[in-house]
């Protein structure tokens, strides 16, 4: 009897919960409009993840809101993980945000469903200039622009100087470092305690396709669904250098290849590889978390025989085409996108402002560290990759490519043997 | 007769079920552990157990960064109506699917399996579309309409396992006993089901109290986020992870499901024995 009273007690405050939920929380459907006293509110959904950057965002943001009573922003805090679904639900349902941060590489299917709206006449014109090609190419779907590309990242070597030293190598200090040099210095500080490189593989596609470009090795030509694959020579230069170091040279650490950049990291300080290969927003991670008296370096930019290109897949804003204040909401990222604005999101999130203007003022902020001249000057390469003008880009990364570099890096299969999962796997997918 | 067990049959049961037990207890005991260590060592390639330097930075960092208590607020309210309007639905329809016989069952027994098979991400967009229409996405009340969808099934088929292992003998005793329907449900098949609904409450709590990709696509509005959305905060782009502050996050985050657990298993063995008893 008392476990039936017990049930209706739970019963009871289960419907008392709802009702104060209910109540409480009413429709939210959230639709940006005018607010009070006539002002425009534009959601602006931010995946800014580290505390720095969204103190920096929201200071930008602040600062507009002040100066701007009639046009506020509301920022809406997201998360990486899972965003593309929610986005899609999200476009799909009528109810996104009017400004979107995202990457190049994502947002570009987004473009061609048109959920994005075309920004090509309302981004300001210096800024526009003040932005290479290549960054704008990789925000360009068709002739529309759909999105301010705003900071990037490369990839770059990181040196233990002290082990550098201990086998005899002179740290490189010029404009570029070529692969030769690379895998010189890998051999040289092999030992037997020591690799001379961990670098962390476990998911290759992104940094072979942008370190290809340095190769000439586009992968793709064409654009949307008539984009075609070529697996030549040139694509698989950088495979095959890896893959050398790994198991000719054996100067390369084999577990590095099944680990995650930021796992790699605790080989690199506790001195188990002499150099790591890593995205060049680790350089403030590393800067906080090496053990006290580890004496790094940032090499400069790797470079191939096209030069030390490689590919830019910045993070971006865009504005959604259902927005009732596309206007508002491009002013609003020509403001946020100014060269003190963008230099200050990009320090606080170590990455690469896209514009010439907003690079030089982070080149004083960073001033003290001399791994910042190293990230700023590979950021110099960067250019719009073909791939991100291919439908189905994103399909064949995830089920055809990383499985076949994967296979590759672990030599399960030959060179040639990639080639062909590489082509048919895009011949399937793309039919 | 009985024969009484050697010795080292014991030794070998209590250290066989010690093994067991850290095996399971691991890996709370590195997260627990690596939310007191400092971002250096969890970047180290030391493997300590006991942190170096004990460093509680990561729980401030976790509670001030990602408004983890109310988020933790929004989680309880979700989990606890989501158990609660689950369990008082599955009750009478588990024991119509146990005791029903005919065309009606196979139908019911059907729908149960089917809807297990379509992962949620095949009709979130339709899902969300009815919720908007209705005025219930981004609301605590959509989510968990939606949590007791998802949940029922797979609920309503645990219980109907429960019903159809109490005897119907005992329903006959009581009917002949004079017992109307509503009686000897109250007060026969109620109190042999207890540790059935116990079993399916701790089930459908921690369900909703883990549950991710829902809570993401339906809610939008920060301040109704839930603890997984919440701790999703600390997993950057490119691989980036806060892993201090999330170890930190995911340790507070266990705590009220543990208690929820330790109320609720006490019930379940109170109530099996009682069970036990009875049949």
């Amino acid at each position: 009897m008392k476990r039936i009273r017990g049930i209706g007690a739970i019963a009871l405050a289960g419907v008392a919960a709802l009702a104060l939920t209910s109540c409480s929380q009413g429709s939210a459907t959230r639709d940006s409009g005018d607010g009070e006293g006539g002002a425009v509110t534009l959601q602006f959904q931010s995946l800014s993840d580290q505390p720095a950057t969204q103190a920096a965002v929201k200071k930008v943001v602040d600062s507009w809101n002040s100066e701007n009573p009639d046009v506020q922003v509301e920022i809406i805090q997201a998360g990486w993980d899972g965003t593309y679904d929610k986005l899609i639900t999200q476009f799909t349902g009528g109810t996104a945000p009017d400004i979107i941060h995202f990457e190049a590489s994502s947002i570009a299917s987004f473009a061609a469903d048109g959920y994005l709206a075309d920004l090509s006449d309302l981004i300001d014109p210096d800024l526009k200039s003040d932005i290479s090609d290549g960054i704008w190419d990789s925000v360009t779907v068709g002739d529309e622009i759909i999105a301010y590309p705003s900071t990037l990242q490369s990839y770059m070597a990181f040196a233990n100087a002290d082990l550098l030293e201990q086998a005899g190598v002179e740290v490189p200090t010029g404009d570029s470092m070529t692969w030769d040099e690379l895998a010189e210095i890998a051999k040289a500080t092999t030992t037997a305690e020591h690799k001379g490189l961990g670098w962390g593989l476990a998911s290759p596609t992104a940094t072979m396709m942008s370190l290809s470009l340095g190769f000439d090795g586009g992968y793709f030509s064409g654009e949307g669904e008539d984009a075609k694959i070529e697996v030549g020579d040139d694509e698989l230069a950088v495979p095959e250098r890896i893959h050398e170091m790994a198991y000719t040279d054996q100067s390369l650490d084999l577990t590095s290849l099944t680990q995650s950049g930021s796992d790699v990291l605790a080989s690199f300080y506790g001195g188990k590889v002499a150099m790591t290969v890593q995205g060049s927003f680790q350089v403030t991670n590393i800067a906080k978390d090496a053990p006290e008296g580890f004496n790094w370096v940032a090499l400069p930019p790797i470079e191939g025989s096209a030069g030390a290109l490689q590919a830019a897949n910045p993070q971006t804003y865009s504005v959604n085409v259902d927005s009732e204040h596309v206007d508002e909401s491009a002013e609003f990222l020509n403001y946020f996108m100014s060269a003190d604005n963008l230099a200050e999101i990009a320090y606080a999130d170590a990455l690469i402002p896209s514009s010439g203007e907003a690079r030089a003022a982070l080149e004083e902020m960073a001033a003290d560290n001399p791994a910042w001249t190293q990230v700023l000057a590979s950021g110099e390469g960067l250019e719009g990759p073909p791939f991100l003008k291919a439908d189905k880009y994103t399909e064949w990364k995830d089920t055809i490519a990383t499985p076949a570099f994967q296979q590759y890096l672990a030599d399960k299969i030959s060179k040639e043997q990639l080639a062909t999962q590489l082509s048919d796997g895009w011949a399937d997918i793309a039919g | 007769m009985m024969t009484r067990r050697p010795w080292y049959a014991t030794v070998l049961m209590y250290a066989g079920l010690a093994f067991f037990l850290a095996f399971l207890g691991f890996p709370l005991v590195w997260l627990v552990s690596a939310s007191f260590k400092s971002s250096q060592e969890l970047n180290s390639l030391a493997v300590n157990l006991i942190p170096a330097q004990w460093d509680f930075s990561n729980y401030a960092a976790a509670l001030e960064r990602q408004n983890l208590i109310p988020a933790a607020a929004n989680s309880l309210l979700v989990s606890v109506a989501t158990m609660i309007i689950t369990v008082l639905l599955s009750m009478p329809m588990a024991y119509a699917l146990a005791r029903l016989q005919g065309k009606l069952r196979a139908a019911g027994t059907i729908w149960i399996l089917t809807s297990q098979v379509f992962p949620s991400i095949l009709i979130i967009i339709p899902l969300f579309l009815l919720l908007r229409t209705i005025s219930l996405n981004d609301t605590l009340l959509g989510l968990i309409l939606v949590y007791v969808t998802f949940t029922m099934p797979f609920t309503l088929w645990m219980l109907q396992g429960y019903v159809a292992a109490i005897p119907v003998e005992l329903e006959e005793a009581a009917e002949m006993d004079g017992a109307n329907r509503f009686t000897i449900l109250r007060r026969v098949v109620l109190p042999l089901l207890a540790p059935g609904l116990v079993a399916t409450a701790m089930f459908t709590f921690v369900s909703a109290w883990n549950e991710f990709f829902l809570a993401l696509v339906l809610l939008q509005s920060p301040e109704l986020y839930t603890l997984p959305i919440a701790l999703r905060s600390f997993l950057g782009a490119e691989g980036q992870t806060q892993l201090g502050p999330l170890a930190a996050g995911a340790v507070l985050a266990t705590i009220p499901s543990l208690i929820i657990f330790g109320i609720l298993q006490k019930k379940l063995t109170g109530g099996m024995l009682a069970g036990a008893v009875k049949g």
